[in-house]
């Protein structure tokens, strides 16, 4: 689900709610009382964020234990 | 002198030189001399010495510093204090030499020819040039060399008058106390005289522990010099008995090597006589626990490590991991000669990251929620034996028993009522262990005050207890509470009509949680025999048994190291395996090998019960919720109000189910988000194959569930996944519970 440059793509998800397709924008995670900003796909119309598998079993879940043992 | 024998022997066996000179050099000062002044005082300790003769570490010592270059001495800069030494004996070159490297500035006075104090038999054992070479390396620490006639009173006096710092180094002939006015000899620890800045040593000691007086003077004048007391935490430099452990039953004679040239050993020799040295090492514990195999290294080490981890106030808390994997079985305190305790230590580790707020979230959530729902409303229950208000005792199954084995725990439960008098109650819920394991002081205590408020509304009846953790805990806990353990209960018992021995011999497996209480593997054991099972003891059983990985909640938070821990069981037996305690049964179970419970032979169920798969996670949850409503149903004749709810009807292929089980998702996970998105709308949808994804994070971690609806109205499950992670935006972030919360505020980050 990520394309040449590596950004994150929606695969053929759109919003429900908006019937709209989804962009990536700007969206914060936060975890241990960090926080980063990171471009995720997200509904350009009500704002709501999609989290693909592969970024919330890869890069997010190595993040997390990286901060556990902070 | 401290010399670390056992690395120094293993170089010279491996021929590295000048690595074993260093070894000899960190501890040794002038290794080039006092190499050949050693007289092997060491050898009738070395343990080999029980077995032959001591490793002739003397031999080793010569062959090391006539074949190896001396190590460079790099000297602290100057650091304008003085000392004077008087008298040119071993003790004083050596501290001469200790100083000079600290940056001192040390100023030998002596009678006759420099170093020529050593005479009284020494230049005999020395090579030629080797008084000279320590010289040489004493001026390139500018110590510097007065020669005087001799010691007369009026010297002495100048002498003090001048010197802050003054050693009398007694190992020369030529000195004596009372020119100094010193009326008593030196403390033997610090070498301290009756006048302040004055030390004394050396007198009637053989050559290396001369060099070890000079040694010690040299921490006692840095001490003086500083301010800082000069006699505490000392007791190291002295000579004790090792505390190591070392296992002679399996060394072999090796005859000593004999040196054709004492003086000058060749290295070939020196190398023979190295391999003589067993490396003298205590693996007891090592050997026997997967947990201290995995890390790599020992105890010492690993306590190092997590002390290292705990102290670390910022970066990455290397130990964490290994912190939470142990499995607190006392295992190696079993074990170990000197009954050091790696479970104690981590239970303390882990109360301490609790309280410093440094446990990492994810370690114990699953198993603390798992607790908060075996005690919640919904599944928790009392009730008196039918036809009596009050009961004088209550089985207590476990929170696990009776989802793993539900029929068998509801024959026993009838068994009990049948057999004994005065009313057994039915007392379902966890004991609390599991906030114990996780190391939270509050935690447990506030769960703990739970049970004791049931068990008083409940008439205070004793307890009898199925889990030996449960035994445990209540002992540690809950003292308060009378318990009983089941299979003490049924010993006095006749056995039920329907058991049966099975006519194969079965390996009796005993839990780790009743490793201290004997009389607990002596019940099971004459269980088996009143059953006529024929058995085999394990070769770690009763107080030496192995934790089968769920101990401490090791599998749980490092499921890899606790399922190596699991699996060690295996080359133990080929034999079926026979368990008294059900979270042993399904760990191993679960690691692959065959096993049984006792309940098994007692209400025989299905025709292979060692081969029955340990139920998951959502399988087991969904049957305490089952065994709840059976109970109520078939003893009490209620039916349970939970039942009357809309159900949510969903189906998994066995691959999705397997995915789930794996990600610890829980098929009530899965009912949270449909139920949330059927109330508040799917969030994505995919146009071209019709399946929405919907997601909610009930408490501290958000579940995806990728999902279609079918025309009946259920939903086919097509994968689900999880993070920790809060990204506002994302829908469907409910508030979390209190449960888990010691240590962390309910956001997830620390307080």
């Amino acid at each position: 689900m990520k394309n040449e440059s590596g950004e994150i793509q929606p695969g053929g998800w759109i919003c429900a709610n908006c019937g709209v397709p989804l962009e990536l924008l700007p969206a914060d995670a936060i975890y241990m009382g960090s926080s980063f900003q990171v471009d995720l796909p997200r509904c350009p119309a009500c704002g709501v964020t999609f989290i693909p598998q592969e970024l919330a079993e890869g890069k997010m879940l190595e993040v997390e234990k990286l901060l556990e043992d902070k | 002198m401290h010399v670390d024998g056992r690395d120094f022997a293993r170089l010279m066996r491996e021929s590295r030189l000048d690595e074993a000179r260093a070894v000899l050099e960190r501890s040794m000062p002038l290794a080039g001399l006092c190499a050949f002044l050693c007289q092997g005082e060491c050898m009738p300790y070395c343990r080999r010495a029980e077995v032959d003769a001591g490793v002739n570490l003397p031999m080793l010592e010569r062959a090391c510093a006539l074949h190896s270059r001396p190590g460079k001495v790099m000297p602290l800069p100057a650091s304008g204090k003085s000392a004077l030494l008087a008298g040119s004996g071993l003790s004083s070159l050596c501290l001469a030499f200790e100083l000079g490297k600290k940056g001192y500035k040390v100023k030998i006075v002596h009678t006759g020819e420099a170093g020529l104090a050593l005479a009284a038999g020494a230049l005999d054992l020395l090579p030629q040039g080797a008084l000279a070479e320590a010289l040489e390396r004493l001026m390139a620490l500018r110590v510097s060399f007065e020669r005087v006639d001799d010691f007369s009173p009026g010297l002495c006096a100048a002498l003090r008058r001048e010197n802050k710092a003054i050693y009398l180094g007694l190992d020369d002939p030529a000195l004596n106390l009372s020119a100094f006015g010193v009326e008593n000899p030196g403390d033997t620890l610090t070498l301290e005289t009756d006048i302040p800045g004055l030390f004394v040593g050396g007198a009637g000691l053989s050559f290396i522990r001369a060099a070890a007086a000079g040694k010690r003077a040299a921490g006692s004048i840095t001490r003086f010099m500083q301010g800082v007391s000069p006699s505490s935490a000392r007791a190291g430099e002295d000579v004790y008995p090792t505390k190591l452990f070392t296992d002679l039953s399996k060394v072999l004679p090796v005859p000593p090597v004999e040196a054709a040239d004492p003086k000058a050993p060749a290295l070939v020799e020196a190398a023979a006589e190295a391999v003589r040295c067993i490396q003298c090492s205590c693996l007891a514990c090592v050997e026997k626990c997967a947990w201290m195999a995995h890390y790599g290294a020992y105890p010492k080490r690993y306590a190092r490590e997590i002390y290292n981890t705990l102290a670390m106030k910022i970066g990455h808390r290397r130990a964490n991991a290994q912190i939470n994997s142990c499995t607190l079985c006392g295992l190696c305190a079993a074990v170990c000669p000197n009954g050091a305790d790696m479970g104690r230590f981590c239970a303390e580790a882990r109360k301490e990251m609790v309280s410093s707020r440094h446990m990492p979230a994810s370690a114990h959530e699953f198993a603390l929620e798992d607790m908060e729902y075996s005690n919640s409303p919904e599944v928790a229950f009392y009730r008196p034996q039918p036809g009596h208000e009050r009961c004088r005792a209550a089985f207590f199954p476990g929170c696990r028993l009776p989802a793993s084995l539900p029929e068998q725990t509801a024959k026993l439960y009838a068994f009990l009522c049948r057999n004994l008098e005065g009313g057994v109650g039915f007392f379902f819920r966890c004991c609390s262990m599991p906030a114990r394991w996780s190391g939270r002081p509050l935690l447990t205590a506030s769960s703990a005050a739970g049970v004791r408020e049931a068990w008083e509304e409940a008439g205070r009846p004793e307890l009898i207890l199925a889990c030996p953790a449960c035994s445990l805990f209540f002992s540690a806990e809950l003292a308060e509470i009378p318990i009983k353990s089941l299979w003490e209960t049924l010993a006095a018992l006749p056995l039920p009509d329907t058991a049966r021995a099975l006519d194969r011999v079965l390996a009796l497996h005993d839990p780790c949680t009743a490793r201290d209480r004997p009389a607990l593997a002596e019940a099971a054991r004459s269980l088996a025999l009143r059953l006529r099972q024929n058995t085999e003891e394990l070769p770690l059983s009763r107080g030496f048994t192995r934790c089968c990985g769920y101990g401490g909640l090791s599998i749980l938070a490092g499921p890899q190291v606790g399922a190596e821990i699991a699996r060690s069981r295996l080359g133990d037996t080929d034999k079926d395996l026979l368990c008294w305690c059900v979270m042993c049964r399904e760990s191993l179970r679960s690691a692959g090998m065959r096993a049984l419970h006792f309940l098994d032979l007692l209400f025989p169920g299905e025709e292979d019960a060692a081969a029955r798969p340990a139920p998951g996670i959502s399988a087991r949850q969904d049957g305490a919720l089952a065994f709840r409503r059976a109970m109520l149903q078939n003893f009490w004749n209620e039916e349970d109000e939970a039942a009357d709810m809309e159900p949510i009807v969903f189906h998994m292929d066995g691959e999705v189910a397997e995915k789930l089980e794996a990600r610890r998702i829980l098929r009530s996970d899965v009912e949270k988000v449909l139920l949330h998105a059927r109330g508040k709308g799917a969030q994505f949808r995919d146009p071209q194959s019709g399946r929405v994804l919907s997601c909610l994070r009930p408490k501290q971690v958000t579940f995806w569930v990728e999902y279609s609806e079918n025309a009946d109205g259920s939903f086919t499950i097509h994968n689900a996944y999880c993070h920790r992670m809060r990204v506002p935006g994302t829908p469907g972030e409910g508030l979390p519970t209190a449960v888990i919360l010691e240590g962390f505020d309910p956001q997830g980050g620390r307080v």
